[in-house]
C-alpha cells in the first residue's frame, strides 16, 4: 500500500461551499397527508407537507416524539406511501415509476438507516452490510466485500465483521445499520436518529462522517436527530410539531 | 446470490434441518410407493406368455364316485372335444391361470447349481399348448413322443428359467436332477413367459411336468385335473349349459363349476388392485400430510421473516427477487433432503433386499424425486407469492 496518496480528505476545500450552481430538487413533497387507520383510532401522522429537499443538501428534521419524523422519511425514502400527495424524486412523480423501477431506486439512489436498525439476526456483520449490493447485479462478490470491509472500517467496527447482531452493543449495531447505508454509495442518505444510541464522541464521529460525505461527495442527507448542537451543524433545520411543518 | 442463499441456510441450520429431515422421510416414503409402482407396470408389461380369451374352467366335483374314475374322465375328455363349437381341452393342477393357488419348488439342479429362488411348477399335456396358445421359443411342446422317455421325465422351461440355470446355453437337451440325483428330467422346450399368476406377477422361473390322463404311472388314481376348454370366439351360454350337461351325463352324477379365464382374470386383479389401492391411499395420505407440514413450515417460515422481507424490499430487492430467494432456499433444502434420501434408497440395490431389479429402484428414485420436487414446488409457490407481495412498509413495523 502507498501510504502517501491520501484517499479521503477530511477538510473541505473552501471553493465547494461557494459554488452557486442553481438547486435541482432531489425530492420535492407535495400536500403530503399520511393517515394511520386503525380499528379505533385514526392518527395523523402528517398533514399537508411541502417540502423540497435539493440535491448537495445536508438537512436535518427535529420534533418531539410522535410527530410524524419518522413516518416522513419512509416517504421519502420510497418504503411508504402518503395517503395524499406527491412525492417527486429526479423530477417525476413517484406514482409513475414500476414496481421495479422502485426497487431500483431504493437500492442504487437510497440509503436508509432505520431507527431500530433492523438487522437480520442470522446474518453476519459482513452479510447485513452486504446487503445492499446483492442486488446489485454489476457488483461481484469481491468488491461487494471489499466495499462492506470500507463501509465497517468507516464507522469502526472492521473488528466486528464476523459477529452477529445479537452479540453486539445497541451503538455497535446502529454502526452496522449506518454501514449498510454507506455500502451503496447512495445518492442520498436517510438517517432517522442514527446516533440516537451513541456516546458523544461515536455520535461526533459518524456526524463528522455524514458531514464529510455531504461535502465531499455531494451526498444528500436528511437526518432526524434530538439533538440541537448536531443540527445546528446541518444547513437547514425542519422542525416539526404534531405532523406538521412549524419551521 | 447462491451463496447468500447457502449462508442464510447454514446460519439457520436448525430450523432448515427439520424441514430437510421432513423432506427426506417423504422422499423416503414417495420412493417406497414408486418401487411398488414401478414394479407392478414394470410386471405388466410384459408378456402373459399366454392367452386366457375364449377359455373356460371346468372345475369337476367327482363326490364320492370313487368307481373308475380315470376311464370316466377319459371318456369325458373324448365328449367334449367332440362338441362343435370346443377347439380343444386340457387337464392341468389346480394352479390354473389366475387361480389362488401355487405350486413350487427349488428341487431343480443343473450340475449341481440351483436356480435360485423357487420355481412354479405346473402339470401339463400335449394339448396345454393349443388351449393356451403358449409361444414356444425353442424346442418343442410335449406329445406322443414323450411317451415313450422312461425315467427320464420331459419338462418344458420358461425363458427366465432358461437365462437363470443356463445362461446364454441352449436350454433344449439340457438335463436337470434334484438334489439327491435320483430324479432326471429332459429340457424338450423353452416358451417364452408363463405368467399365470395375474397381470402384475413377476416373470419368474417355471417349468411344466407332462402328465396325461392315459400315464396311469404319474397320474395318482383318485386326482381329477382341471379342465381348460378353449371354445370357438363368440360362443356362449348355450354351449356351457351343453357341455355341463355333458358332463352330468357321462359321467352319471358328477357336477362341474365354469368360469371363464377372463372372469378369474378380473376377479384376481380386484383381488391384488384392492390393497395396492388401500396402500396408495395411505401413502397418498401421507404425501398430503407431508405436503400440508410442508406448507406450514413455510408458511411460518415467511410470516417470521416479514421484517426480513421488508426489509430486503427497502434494500432494493424486486418482488420477484424475494421469491425466487424463496424458492432457492426451498429448491436448495429440497435437494439436500432428497440426496439424504438418496443415500437410504441406495441401500436397497445395493443390499438387494426385495429381489426387485436394480433398475427397477433407480426408476423408482427418479420417480420420487421428481415427485418431491414437484410437491415442495407447489407447496412453496403460494407461499413465495406472498413474500413478494410484501411491500417495504412492513418492514417499519415488524421487530
Ligand atoms: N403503523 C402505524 N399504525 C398506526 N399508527 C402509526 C403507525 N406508525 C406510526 N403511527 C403513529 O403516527 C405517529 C407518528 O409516528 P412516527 O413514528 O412517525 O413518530 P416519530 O416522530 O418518528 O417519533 P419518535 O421520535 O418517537 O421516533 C405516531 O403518533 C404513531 O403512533
Ligand atoms: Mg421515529
Amino acid at each position: 500500500m502507498n501510504s502517501t496518496t491520501a484517499p479521503n480528505n477530511r477538510f473541505a476545500s473552501p471553493e465547494i461551499g461557494l459554488t452557486t450552481a442553481p438547486a435541482t430538487a432531489m425530492l420535492k413533497l407535495t400536500d403530503i397527508e399520511k393517515v394511520y387507520q386503525t380499528k379505533t383510532i385514526e392518527t395523523v401522522a402528517l398533514n399537508r407537507v411541502n417540502l423540497t429537499i435539493n440535491k448537495g443538501e445536508f438537512v436535518s428534521i427535529m420534533g418531539p416524539s410522535g410527530c410524524g419524523k419518522s413516518t416522513l422519511l419512509s416517504i421519502m425514502g420510497l418504503l411508504d406511501e402518503p395517503s395524499s400527495g406527491q412525492v417527486e424524486i429526479a423530477g417525476r412523480p413517484v406514482t409513475a415509476y414500476s414496481d421495479k423501477e422502485l426497487a431500483h431506486l431504493r437500492n442504487q439512489k437510497i440509503g436508509f438507516v432505520f431507527q431500530s436498525y433492523h438487522l437480520i439476526n442470522d446474518l453476519s456483520v459482513l452479510d447485513n452490510v452486504e446487503l445492499p449490493l446483492l442486488y446489485r447485479s454489476s457488483v461481484s462478490g469481491k468488491e461487494r466485500r471489499q466495499r462492506a470491509h470500507a463501509a465497517l472500517d468507516k464507522v469502526g467496527l472492521s473488528a466486528r465483521t464476523n459477529h452477529f447482531p445479537s452479540q453486539l452493543s445497541g451503538g455497535q449495531r446502529q454502526r452496522v445499520a449506518i454501514a449498510r447505508a454507506l455500502a451503496g454509495n447512495p445518492e442520498l442518505i436517510l438517517a432517522d436518529e442514527p446516533t440516537g444510541n451513541l456516546d458523544s464522541v461515536m455520535g461526533e464521529e459518524i456526524m463528522d462522517l455524514l458531514m464529510g460525505l455531504n461535502r465531499h461527495d455531494g451526498v444528500t442527507i436528511v437526518m432526524v436527530t434530538h439533538d440541537e448542537q448536531q443540527a445546528l451543524k446541518t444547513e437547514r433545520v425542519i422542525r416539526f410539531f404534531d405532523g406538521s411543518q412549524v419551521s | 446470490m447462491i451463496r447468500h442463499l447457502f449462508t442464510l441456510i447454514w446460519n439457520r441450520k436448525r430450523s432448515n434441518f427439520l424441514l430437510m429431515a421432513e423432506i427426506l422421510l417423504s422422499f423416503f416414503v414417495l420412493f417406497v410407493v414408486s418401487v411398488l409402482l414401478v414394479n407392478n407396470y414394470y410386471n405388466y408389461r410384459q408378456p402373459m406368455g399366454f392367452r386366457s380369451d375364449n377359455v373356460w374352467e371346468f372345475n369337476i366335483n367327482a363326490g364320492q364316485d370313487t368307481v373308475a374314475r380315470r376311464a370316466k374322465l377319459r371318456l369325458l375328455v373324448q365328449e367334449l372335444q367332440a362338441t362343435p363349437g370346443v377347439v380343444a381341452i386340457t387337464g392341468t393342477s389346480s394352479n390354473t391361470p389366475f387361480s389362488f393357488s401355487t405350486m413350487n419348488t427349488d428341487e431343480y439342479r443343473y450340475q449341481g447349481k440351483p436356480v435360485g429362488g423357487y420355481t412354479d411348477r405346473y402339470d401339463a399335456d400335449d394339448d396345454m399348448v393349443k388351449v393356451l396358445g403358449l409361444n414356444v421359443v425353442d424346442g418343442r411342446w410335449f406329445d406322443r413322443r414323450d411317451d415313450a422317455a422312461g425315467r427320464r421325465f420331459p419338462v418344458i422351461i420358461n425363458q427366465a428359467f432358461a437365462e437363470r440355470m443356463f445362461g446364454n446355453e441352449a436350454a433344449v437337451g439340457k438335463v436337470l436332477t434334484n438334489e439327491k440325483k435320483d430324479e432326471e428330467w429332459h429340457v424338450v422346450g423353452v416358451v417364452e413367459a408363463y405368467r399365470s399368476g395375474s397381470d402384475f406377477a413377476a416373470n419368474e422361473p417355471a417349468i411344466f411336468h407332462r402328465k396325461v390322463l392315459q400315464d396311469t404311472s404319474r397320474f395318482v388314481q383318485q386326482q381329477v385335473p382341471e379342465l381348460l376348454v378353449r371354445v370357438q370366439p363368440g360362443s356362449g351360454a348355450v354351449l356351457e349349459q351343453q357341455l355341463v350337461r355333458k358332463i352330468k351325463s357321462v359321467t352319471k352324477g358328477w357336477s362341474a363349476n365354469v368360469n371363464t379365464l377372463e372372469e378369474n382374470r378380473r376377479d384376481k386383479m380386484k383381488f391384488l388392485v384392492t390393497p395396492l389401492a388401500a396402500l396408495g391411499l395411505v401413502g397418498l395420505f401421507l404425501i398430503i400430510n407431508v405436503a400440508l407440514g410442508l406448507f406450514g413450515v413455510l408458511w411460518y417460515n415467511i410470516s417470521q421473516r416479514k421484517a426480513e422481507i421488508g426489509l430486503r424490499r427497502a434494500l432494493g430487492a424486486t418482488g420477484n427477487g424475494i421469491s425466487g430467494q424463496f424458492l432457492g432456499e426451498m429448491l436448495v433444502v429440497t435437494t439436500l433432503g432428497v440426496l439424504g434420501g438418496l443415500v437410504l434408497a441406495v441401500q436397497f440395490p445395493l443390499l438387494g433386499v426385495f429381489g426387485v431389479a436394480s433398475q427397477i429402484y433407480v426408476q423408482a428414485m427418479v420417480l420420487a424425486t421428481v415427485l418431491i420436487f414437484v410437491l415442495t414446488a407447489i407447496c412453496a409457490l403460494q407461499p413465495s407469492r406472498i413474500a413478494a407481495g410484501i411491500q417495504p412498509a412492513v418492514s417499519l413495523r415488524e421487530e
